[in-house]
Formats: structure tokens, sequence, C-alpha cells
């Protein structure tokens, strides 16, 4: 929006506004109300409501302040008798053919369509005609239906566009017998619920939470999501120390993500009360023997004595340490500071996919917001797959283009469906994604690029063209197909590219929430990676320590190494394949019982939040990792107190200096962590580096024809969704159940793991 | 069915009744095809709109608006592709004379596209046709067809540097896609919504470029005010609306048909009483709906002794407007109630259901005629159609909304007679 | 309730519709092709396209969303929401002969009324419904365009106007 600014006159007040500010906008902050329900900022305007009426001198009839754009000298009415009139009229219409159910209806307490009702009040009913009939029903396993309360706002039709880029839920029909739905009626998508949150009424509802509690009864705290690294903002809404449900509605929370919330995000939290979490300490006393309960004080000797013992017998070397990057910044520290200065090891390691230490290291400039993003002129995105793995990200890219007509260049093995927004795609050969960040470098490798990515060289020259031109910024963005070298020299890029007319930003694209936080609590700097100390199980690491579990990928054919170890302790929530060899389980409390801070990938510290009281007898990681230090002799002094583990933090890693919880209190402006910034140092190792690879690489290697099935990634059974019985008829393909009348999890039985019970939780 | 002109030479309609109308050799010997080689040979784009503008030509589609205005919208400028779309969508209640227009002389739309094209600069242009019309996309095809093999479409028109296509296109049922914003929304290949406006197609029409709608009537005089010159064109009218306008009448006259009248035509009461011959069977007069289902209905009395000019200015001073020209007319024998209620049942079908008033306000209100005309009706109704009306009106998305009240606010107070007859009977 | 479970085969599209996509001879391939070709943005061939698969297959059947799905390069969602604002794009199966009775105001007072009793009298259903033999449809539809020649009904695409019930007898008769 441009800076200059003009007069506009509302209800008799003047106001200096920015040329090009929309009407609707300038009245509300301005204190004027102006009711509305189609009106969402950011998406294509609709005008169909007709709610938003005012008056404009100069103009024939009421317009919709939703679609003025202010003119200077612009003179407004937004209160008389006759919009007044016109607005009532326009509530009285939606009301019509409205069943008036709100007793009965799960959004009544946080329904805009009620609240405007109440807030007109004396209303009479005149529409004493047969309303329309339309069934309830199921759109999915997690979007339930009625289809009367619908007001026909298309929100939800324009964020699943929009913002997801799916178009999975349209309008069907014409006039009074338009219907939101699909064909067929069963929603065939990525089912993120976007559509759930944004609807006004009570339309479009969670089916996991059907008839399970009223708005009011809920709790609601402000958190951060444990799934992925964008980190997004919600708020968790529980009852009696249950968790109940999680949403993003503005009322509630307002983070970087705005209402958006990917699937994982929005159903994924049923793990937190399941049945199947770890109730007590469990303590096997010979291998091969059984877990037995035991008490905290119990398991916590019992640990202590072993790990002594390791220590004294082979060498505080042989103890390894591992962190999953899920944990909060307080437990990865806490657990860090035990590591190095307690047991004195040099082998622990991040438990993550891949490292960001290279990026980190060689970091030459800020790392990109979400928010940057969405106003990025060019858009570099080479690997990854945003929209299955980042959700944020990808709804962020694919707004940047289709709303604010910035330019993106896709560079994957996989025409993944960003390429549907991207102006450009460069289809790599798989395992070449290096590539791009050679060509970023200079010209000079350019037939050995071509060759081994099997691009053809006018690829490269718009790539380096596109980013000629851009006038703004240019957020380059990778995910974890690139080697270390190529991460050191994307790190390194604002040194390279920056220039007056362009800004370079960097955004990683890491799995977990914590990815960057862990990396920053220095889990990047031990002496050997997970997978290495799992190699040497049995050898070199004679014990370790596992908060978190490991990833199917590091257990990949080293199914044996933790039945080498003498001694694993593991924290977690659930019986895991890690724990399977466990000497000591120690339940850890989840996320919605923890107060902590996790760092996303635009390296904003965001506050956890705790919701309910840690079930059965878990406990925090930290919490247990300091009771382990004291009974091994060293009071890490944080006495029960988050704040105070984040207090150090603050002291001992510079990027965190003088931050405080209260300064994160407002998740409405994230604050950003102070990486350091490299120097600006010499190319040409990464370059050698990166030929070489190129060099060695076969170039028999595929590119991949078809574009992914959407959900490919977020439906996969991990750990945590396993609990949420949903996830598995999406997994199994999301069958149509015999009749959209009854919740699908009545129909459908899941595979056969699953008991009964658990497969109807979510009725 | 009568076709032809009154009160003037017949100008649209000149060659509807010669044998073969529709082939390119007829249309060619009475002068079909001069205006565009006139326009190729000698004048320049800009002549062209001059000449259009000095005829005062009016949109004939229903909104009236002045075409040389409209044309001269169109950004000269622009880099992005234009396109001239001619609106043959047709669908308003008692209109069916681009019908005609077609059916007997598809080559005189054609050459008014071509002209048309070249004055704004498009290469690419489409007639779009209802649905329901699908033997007059036959016969338009075959009609580009023979002007392609002649030269007179495609490549380097009659030897000239002007390329131009123009090609047909078919709605599916859905009166809304007259309008010309969701027509453009329907030819895109989407629902028919209407869009929003500002920008005007003129600026961002078909897909996002600039782009002209005409209606088929609109088009087709465009080679008469070529031929005779925009100002002789004006002449045949009025100074604010020039040329002339053909009427669609039907109802209950002795002689339905398409008539080509004057601008400002004096008066209704001739018109329907000699060159309509007067009404069936010797009844009386009761109301006229004078330019399609969506204007204002006239009673008899408003218009017998009453002196109504037939133009724009004229029918506003009369009660109504000129609209699309689709003249019905209606004797003694018809209940205006039941007549509102059908166009109200019209209105309510054909509502895109985008907007809020529109879609609940037509659904309701049918609801309400159903209700009185199954003997449920108490007094209050009329307040509340009136109020309902009025709810719509001036609220809507786009003009339907509107188009909806104005015949039931019109009913309403022009006929209470019919209405209380129908509203007192729930308390009998 | 947890006695309702049963076991059906997981799919990833709804239960009733088949995997079948519609296939058309060369000369209808050919005539698509023809469509397509005249517009910048293939999604505008949609209305076209749709009648052609209706007149091929009788209506707008799942196979023939599948097909236009997959030649305009949209979902089957983009394909419903288009199809359903439509009037005449039929999603159920209709009559060999669709008889379209015009119901608006010019015919209505022209004497809609006793054609549409005729008509329906004679086929021995109600409007909206379609014959036993499913040989024909009757609907009542808004303004065709024909008010000067009222009343009148379409049948199929072809217009008959100035209707009488004799004249009604007679095309009945030319049908059957
Ligand atoms: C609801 C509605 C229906 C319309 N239907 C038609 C129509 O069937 N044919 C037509 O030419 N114009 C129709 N119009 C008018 C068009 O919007 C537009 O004004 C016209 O095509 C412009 O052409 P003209 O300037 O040549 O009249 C309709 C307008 C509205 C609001
Ligand atoms: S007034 Fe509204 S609902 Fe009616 S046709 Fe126009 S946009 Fe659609
Ligand atoms: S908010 Fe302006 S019309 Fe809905």
């Amino acid at each position: 929006m441009s800076t200059e600014f003009i007069k506009v006159t509302i209800n008799g007040k003047d106001f200096q506004v920015p040329k090009g500010a929309r009407l609707i906008d300038v009245c509300r902050e301005n204190s004027f109300d102006i009711p509305s329900f189609c009106y969402y900022a950011d998406l294509a305007l609709q005008a169909s409501c007709r709610m938003c009426l005012v008056r404009i001198e100069k103009m024939p009839k009421l317009q919709t302040s939703c679609t003025i754009t202010c003119t200077d000298g612009m003179i407004v009415t937004t209160q008389s008798e006759e919009i007044e009139k016109a607005q009532r009229a326009m509530m009285e219409f939606l009301l019509a053919n409205h069943p008036l159910d709100c007793p009965v209806c799960d959004r009544g307490g946080e329904c805009e369509l009620q609240e405007m009702t109440f807030d007109w009040g004396g209303l009479e009913e005149r529409f004493t005609e047969r309303k329309n009939y339309q069934p309830e029903k199921y759109l999915s396993p997690m979007v339930a239906n009625d289809p009367q309360r619908c007001i026909l706002c298309k929100r939800c039709t324009r964020v699943c566009d929009e913002w997801m880029g799916e178009d999975a839920i349209e309008a069907g029909g014409r006039g009074a017998g338009t219907v939101i739905g699909t064909y067929l009626g069963w929603l065939d998508c990525s089912q993120c619920g976007n559509c759930i949150e944004v609807c006004p009424t009570g339309t479009l509802l969670d089916a996991t939470y059907r008839h399970q509690a009223r708005p009011w009864e809920l709790t609601q705290t402000v958190s951060t999501c444990t799934y992925c690294s964008d980190g997004c903002q919600m708020s968790l809404g529980s009852r009696g120390g249950e968790l109940m449900r999680v949403v993003a509605r503005d009322r509630y929370v307002n983070g970087l993500n705005g209402e958006f919330l990917c699937i994982k995000g929005r159903f994924g939290h049923p793990f937190v009360n399941h049945e199947a979490r770890i109730r007590t300490p469990l303590i096997r006393y010979k291998k091969g023997g059984k877990l037995i309960p035991a008490t905290w004080d119990e398991a916590i000797a019992h640990v202590a004595l072993k790990l002594d013992e390791i220590a004294d017998k082979h060498g505080r070397n042989t103890i390894g340490i591992v962190a999953s990057p899920r944990l909060t910044n307080e437990s990865l520290y806490t657990l860090r500071k035990f590591a190095t200065e307690l047991v004195g090891t040099d082998n622990y390691a991040g438990g993550d996919a891949f490292s960001l230490k290279p990026f980190f290291a060689s970091l030459a400039g800020k790392l990109a917001t979400h928010r940057d993003i969405r106003y990025a002129k060019t858009i570099l995105l080479i690997g990854g797959e945003p929209e299955e793995l980042q959700p944020l990200t990808g709804k962020q890219v694919r707004q940047a283009v289709r709303n604010g007509g910035a330019m993106l260049i896709v560079a994957n093995s996989v025409p993944i469906r960003l390429t549907e927004q991207a102006s450009q795609f460069i289809h790599l050969r798989r395992g070449t994604e290096d590539a791009i960040a050679l060509a970023l470098l200079g010209t000079d490798n350019d037939s050995l690029i071509v060759k081994k990515a099997g691009i053809d060289q006018k690829e490269l020259d718009s790539l380096r063209q596109a980013i000629a031109e851009t006038k703004g910024d240019l957020v380059v963005m990778f995910g974890g197909e690139l080697s270390a070298d190529a991460q050191a020299m994307l790190g390194h890029l604002p040194h390279l590219l920056t220039s007056s007319d362009m800004r370079v930003l960097l955004h990683p694209l890491p799995l977990f929430n914590n990815s960057v936080g862990a990396h920053d609590m220095g889990w990047d700097e031990g002496a050997m990676t997970a997978s290495q100390m799992l190699d040497a199980a049995g050898d070199e690491i004679r014990a370790m320590y596992v908060a978190g579990s490991f990833l199917p990928a590091h257990l990949k054919d080293r199914e044996d190494a933790l039945g080498r170890l003498e001694f694993l302790v593991v924290q977690e929530l659930f019986e895991t394949k890690t724990s399977a060899y466990a000497d000591v389980i120690l339940p850890a409390a989840s996320f919605a019982e923890i107060d902590g801070t996790f760092t996303n990938n635009d390296g904003f510290v965001q506050r956890v939040r705790q919701s309910i009281p840690p079930v059965h007898q878990a406990k925090p990681d930290w919490v247990i990792t300091a009771q382990l230090a004291s009974k091994l002799g060293v009071d890490f002094g944080f006495n029960q107190s988050a704040p105070a583990v984040f207090r150090e933090i603050a002291a001992r890693v510079p990027a965190y200096s003088e931050l405080r919880y209260p300064l994160l209190k407002d998740e409405t402006h994230p604050v950003q962590v102070k990486h350091s910034l490299a120097e600006q140092r010499d190319t040409l190792e990464w370059k050698a580096g990166l030929r070489t690879v190129l060099e060695d690489f076969n170039p028999q290697a595929e590119k991949i024809a078809g574009t992914p099935e959407v959900g490919h990634e977020l439906f996969k059974i991990g750990t945590l969704t396993d609990k949420v019985p949903q996830f598995h008829l999406l997994a199994a393909g999301n069958p149509r159940p015999e009749t959209v009348r009854i919740s699908p999890l009545y129909q459908i039985t899941l595979d056969a793991d699953l008991r009964r019970e658990t497969a109807i939780v979510g009725d | 069915m009568f076709i032809g002109a009154v009160g003037c030479k017949p100008l649209q309609l000149a060659r509807v009744h010669l044998e073969n109308s529709r082939s390119l050799e007829v249309y060619r010997r009475h002068g079909g095809y001069e205006a565009l080689n006139t326009v190729l040979t000698s004048m320049s784009p800009d002549d062209v709109i001059n000449e259009v503008k000095k005829s005062a030509l009016r949109g004939r589609g229903g909104a009236g608006f002045p075409t040389g205005m409209k044309w001269s919208f169109v950004p000269k400028d622009s880099p992005k592709p234009k396109y001239v779309v001619c609106n043959a969508d047709e669908s308003e209640p008692g209109t069916f004379k681009d019908r005609y227009l077609m059916e007997r002389d598809p080559h005189m739309l054609v050459e008014g596209m071509l002209i048309a094209a070249f004055a704004l600069g498009a290469k690419t242009n489409f007639i779009y046709t209802r649905g329901e019309y699908k033997y007059l996309i036959d016969i338009m095809d075959q009609a580009l067809d023979e002007a392609r093999r002649a030269g007179l479409l495609g490549q380097k028109i009659l030897n000239s540097d002007f390329s131009c296509e123009i090609y047909t296109h078919t709605g599916a049922g859905a009166y809304i896609c007259g309008e010309e914003t969701a027509l453009l929304s329907s030819l895109e290949g989407f629902r028919g919504h209407p869009r929003m406006k500002p920008p005007f197609p003129a600026v961002s029409g078909l897909y996002a470029c600039p782009t002209v709608v005409n209606n088929v009537e609109t088009l087709t005089a465009v080679p008469d005010i070529i031929k005779m010159g925009g100002e002789a064109y004006q002449k045949l009218g009025t100074e604010k609306s020039g040329g002339t306008k053909l009427w669609s009448v039907s109802g209950h006259v002795n002689r339905p048909g398409v008539y080509e009248l004057p601008m400002g035509y004096d008066d209704m009461e001739k018109f329907i009483m000699e060159d309509c011959q007067g009404m069936r069977d010797g009844k009386a007069l009761k109301a006229v709906i004078p330019g399609g289902s969506s204007v204002y209905i006239i009673r008899a009395d408003q218009i017998l002794g009453k002196d109504v000019r037939m133009d724009y200015e004229g029918l506003v001073a009369g009660g109504s407007m000129v609209g699309s020209g689709g003249f019905i007319v209606m004797d003694e024998t018809v209940d205006v109630f039941e007549s509102t209620q059908n166009l109200t049942e019209f209105y309510k079908h054909e509502s895109c259901g985008w907007c809020t008033p529109c879609r609940e306000g037509t659904d309701w209100l049918v609801k309400v005629f159903k209700r009185i005309s199954s003997g449920g009706g108490v007094p209050e109704d009329a307040q509340l159609m009136l109020d309902l009306c009025d709810n719509i009106e001036g609220k809507s998305f786009c003009p339907l909304g509107d188009a909806a009240a104005w015949p039931i606010q019109s009913a309403i107070k022009r006929f209470p007679e019919d209405f209380k007859k129908h509203l007192t009977n729930g308390q009998q | 309730m947890s006695q309702q479970l049963t076991q059906i085969q997981p799919l990833s599209q709804p239960v009733d519709i088949a995997d079948e996509i519609a296939a058309f001879s060369p000369a209808v391939e050919a005539e698509i092709d023809r469509h397509l070709a005249k517009y910048p943005v293939a999604r505008s061939a949609i209305l076209p396209l749709m009648f052609i698969v209706q007149r091929e297959r009788g209506y707008l059947d799942p196979g023939g969303v599948r097909y236009l799905a997959k030649r305009l390069r949209l979902r089957y969602t983009d394909i419903w929401e288009v199809a359903t604002f439509y009037s005449m794009i039929q999603t159920k199966p209709v009559g060999r002969y669709h008889i379209q009775i015009c119901k608006t105001l010019s015919c209505k007072i022209m004497g809609e009324g006793k054609i549409t009793e005729h008509v329906c009298q004679r086929l021995g259903i109600k409007p909206g419904e379609t014959t036993a033999d499913g040989k024909f449809t009757v609907s009542l539809v808004e303004c065709l365009g024909s008010c000067g020649t009222a009343p009148m009904f379409q049948v199929n695409f072809d217009y008959h106007e100035n209707l009488t019930p004799e004249r009604v007898d007679k095309i009945l008769d030319s049908l059957v």
C-alpha cells in the first residue's frame, strides 16, 4: 500500500488514510462498526452478503464498503436509518431459511450469525413460510455439514481454493437451491479443516468434536502447534483436564497463521488424552524381562545408578544422548546441559532428519518470516514439498503468487502441487537438487549442471533472469534433499546476491516443530550423529538416553542396534519402536501439558502454554532431566519453573539473549531470535564440493513424473496421528461410507490393529 | 406472426422476407458487406467509433447505454488481446427479436461484429447464444463458414490487413448469463455469476482482457450506420436515441410479432390498436409490460388517450421503461396477481444465488405468492411484499434483484384490486 | 452403535461411481477438438462439451464427468459446480424426448395450462416425470423466446409453436 495519504470523512469526522485503503477496513480501524459476513481480508472479494452497506455521497444507492477503495474527499455515512433498515433486512433474509437451532449447534456461542442477531436485537420473525429443508451430513471423517445453516458467504470455498489450492469444496446448484458441497458429496482433499474455521455459522463443523462440548465450557489456551516447523499459533480448548479441540479462530488467537491450520494441527491432538499414554515410569530390571511400573523416585534412582555405573566402567563418552526436535527449547536446553556438564559426554545429537548446522554456520541474512513470504516478489523453492510438510509455508507461497503476483520458481525432482502456481518449474533428476545451488554461484558449471540434472540451459538462464529482475524480496527456500555444502552455500546467498533493488531472505524447511530450536540449543554440536551412535551401539556407545524416539529413518536397517546397548532410557508419551528396547521408560508430558517455547522456521520463539495438567504421572521432559541431575548431585536451580530455564537460555545462548517470557506474550507480534551472521567468505570450497557431488552423480536417476496425491505425507501414520482414528480412514484412501448421514467412523472399521473402542472415540 | 417495420422503412428487417435470406449471396446482393468494405478501405477505427457515436445508437440489450461511448472506453494502448462478444442470450420473458435477426439475416450480425472488431482491434470474438437456441447456433455456424470461405472472416479479410475470427458459443439455460459480466464468467467456463463492476468489461472482461459486450440488435445496427452515416441514422430516431428499434410483441393482440419502429414512435395506443391490429376476441386492454418482464407494468388507462411515445424518455414518462422491448399485452381476462406470481417464479428460478437479497428475497416472495394463491393470504401480505421488494431493490449485487422487485412493486401499486381479491381469501 | 460397524472396501473415490471414463468415436473426438480450438483457455469449452456428452450418453453421467475432468484438466467438483448451475445440463437421466413446455408469462396467458394438461394426460405423467419406457420426459421451463408464437414447447432442441391440443397430438404421434 502506498504511503500517500488522502482525506476521507466518515460520519462527519475527517481521517487521513493511506491511498488505496479499503473502506470497510478504514471504518473498522476507526471504530465504526460495519457488519459483514463474506468479507475476509486477503481473500478474493465476494460482496455477496450485502451486510456492509454504507452511504457515500455522490453515489447512487447504498454501497458495499468491502468493495470500495477510498478516494480523496470521499464522504461516508455508516449509520443511519436507511442503512440500518437495509442491514436488518439482510439479516432477516439470511435467517429466513435458517433453522434457528442454536441450542443444538456446535457453533452456538461462537457463531457470527448468532452474535450479529443478538447485537441487532428486536428482530421480529416475519417469515412464516416453510423453510427449505436439507439434511445434515458428513462430507468426510473430519468435516460435518449442516447445509441449512449456510449463508453462502463462500469463505470456505475461497480458502479451499486460494489458501490450499485444492478447490475441493464449491458451490453447486443455483439461486435458493445453492449449496456448498462437492461432486457426489464426498470431500477428497487434504482435510485441513480451514473451511470449518472460517465458516461464520454452524454449517461446516469439526466432525471429530461433534456434540462434545459447548464453546463456553472450554478453557482457551493460546499455544504453538507441535507438528511441523511452521509453528502455527492455535487455541487449545480444554475441559476438565481433557483437550477437546484445537482451533485458530481469531476471537481466541491471532498468530502468524491467521485462522489457518493444517489437518495435523487441527485434528492431530487426540493423542494427548489417548488411553495408550504411558502412565507411570517403567523399569525393566533384567534384559528380556518385563517392564514393571515403578515410582518416579525408583525410576530416577535406577537411571542415576546405571548411568554412573556405565560411566565408571566404560567411560563417559560411551553414554550417548539423543533429543527429539519435538521437545521444547527448555527441555532441549536442560538435557544438553545434562549431557555436557553432568554426564560429560561428547556424544549427544539431535534426532532430526537433517542437520541445520551448515546452513546456520554460514548464515548471512535474515530468515524470511511467513509474512515476508506472502509479500515476496520472487520465491525460489529448491527441493522440499511445503504443501505437505510445512503447509503454512505452502499457503503463503500460493497466496504470494495468486494474490500478490509473486513469481515462483520450483526446482524439484517431483512436480509437486505448488508447481501449479509456479511460473517456472525446473524438473531435476532425483538427487541433483544441489545443482541449483551451484547454478546460483555462477555460470561456469552450467554444462555439468545441464548434463547431470537433465535440464535445459534455457532453464538456468531464465532462473537467473528472474532473480536479476526482482525488485523487492527474493525468498529462497530449500528442503532436506540438499547436501551440507549446498545448504551452507544457500545460507551465504545474501552476501552473494543482495542488491539495492533486492533483499535476499532465507527460509529453511526443516520437518519438526522445534528443529530450529534444537539447533540453537546446541544439539548439532556433538561428536556423533544419532545414526552414528546407533551404528556404534554396543561398542563405543554402551548406554543411551533418548528423549523422544528415533525417527524411522534412523532405525531403518539398524533394527537390532538398540538391543546391543547395555542400558537404554527413553522419555516418551507412547510405547514406540525405540522404547521397545528401553530398560527404563519415563512418561513425558505432551505439548498441551507444559509451558515452554518452540522456535520455528522463521526464527520466531513462540510460547507453548499449559492447557491441561499432565495426564497420569507424566512430567515435562526438562523436569525429569533436572530431577535426574539432582539425584546425581547437581541442582540445576530451575525450581520447577520453566521461566527460570528460559532465563538461563537467554543468558547462555547468544541468539536468545535478553529474551523473557513476558516479551513473548503476544502471539500477534512474535519475536525473531538473533542468529549470528557469518562474515562473507570465499565460495570456492563449496563450489568444489558441489561439483564433486554432481560429477559423481549417476545420471541414470529418474525424474518423477506424476504430481503426488494430496495428503501423501500429511496422512502418513506417525506415533501421534496413529492415535486419531480418522487418520486411519484417510490413510486407507478416505473411503466413502454407505451413508453420509452417519459418522464414517461408525460405518467403517479401521485396520485390524486399532481396537473398536478407539475406533468410535470420535463420536 | 408478423415481422416487419411500421412507421419507417425496414432497416434491420430489410431482408427478412427475402427467399434464402440467410445466404451470403442474397445478403451481398442486397448491399451486404458493403459497409465492411467501406470500413476496411477508407476508415480508421476512430472514424468508426465516431460514426457510431454520432448515430446516437443505444444498446438494445436492455440497459440502453450509448454504444459509441462504450466502445471508446476500451483502452487503445493495452497490450492485451481485445474481444467483442455478442450477447445473444435473449432470455428476458417477452423478448424474441434477436432470434429472428439471427434466423433470417445472420450475415448482418457477422458484418456488424466484424466492424466492431475492427473498431476495437479485436482478433477473436464470440457470439454467446442461449443453449435453447441450438438451431440458431447452427445457422450462425453456417453463416460463419460461408463468410470464411468467401474471405470475409479469418486472415486478411477482403485482402486488407485486417484479420479476425468469430466463434459461436453456447449457454445452457441461465437467464442471468444475459447480464454481461455473468455472460463472461460463463464464457470462461464458470458458473454464471455476475462480477464486480468496476472493473468494467471494457477494461477487464473476458480472460481479464478489454471486452465489449453488445446485444445482437445493437451490432446489427452497425452496418446501416456506416452505410448511411451516423447522422442520418440518428435522424431516424430522436436526438438522444437514434435509429429504429425492434419490439417483440406477444400476448392478447391480434397480430403478435417483431415490429421495427423508429425511436420515438407515437403512440403506444395506436401501436396496439392499429399496428398490432387490436385486442384479440374484442376484449378490453388491461395492462402492458412494454420492455420485457423486468420493467414496470402499466395500466390500460395509463396508455389509452395518453399519447405514450415509444422511446426511452417517452416510456419513463409513461410509467415504465424500454428495457429489451419485450412488449407483453394483457387483456381483461388476466389476473395481475397471477401474472406477477408467474414472473416472480421466473426470477426465483433464475436468481443466480450469489447475493443475499435476491437469492433469499425471491425465494421468500414466491412462498408468499404460493401461500396466497392457495388461500392463505392476509391483507398485510401486500405490505410485506412491498417491503421485501424494497429490501431487495438497490441492495442486490446485480440488476436482476431490481428486475425481480419492479414488476411486483408496480403491480401492487397499479392493480391493487387484483391483489386485494386474493388477500382477503384467507379471512373468508 | 459399535455393532453397526461394517467392513467396506476402501476406495479413493465415492462408492457409487464406477471407474469408467466416457469414450467417444473419432468423429465426436474431432468435434470436441474443434470446440477446444476456439478458446484460448480450455475451460471455456465446458458447456459445449457438456452438451456433446449429454447428446452421446443421454445425460451428464459419472463417466462423462470423469471424461470432462480429464479433457479439461479440472477437478470433478469443478464440473459439478458448473453442471448444477445450468438448467439445461442434466445430471440425471431424462427421456429420449424431452418435452419442455414454456410456462412463463406470454405462454401462460396464451394457454400453456391447456397444453401442459394435454401433454401430461396423453403421456400419463406429471411435469418433472419420465414415462416408464424412458421415452418421454415432461418439464415446465422458463421463457424460450417464442412469446409471439405462444403457447409452445421444445422437444429436445426442436421448437414447436402456436400449439393447440390437435397439433400436440400430431407432434406426439410423430414421435411415438
Ligand atoms: C439480469 C439481466 C439479464 C440480461 N439479459 C440480457 C440478454 O438476454 N440479452 C442482452 O443483450 N442483454 C441482456 N442484459 C443486458 C446486458 O447486461 C448488457 O447490458 C448488454 O448485453 C449490453 O449490450 P448493449 O449495450 O448492446 O445493450 C441483461 C442484463 C441483466 C441485468
Ligand atoms: S441480484 Fe444477486 S443473486 Fe440475483 S442474480 Fe444478481 S448477483 Fe445473483
Ligand atoms: S462484506 Fe461486503 S458484501 Fe459481504
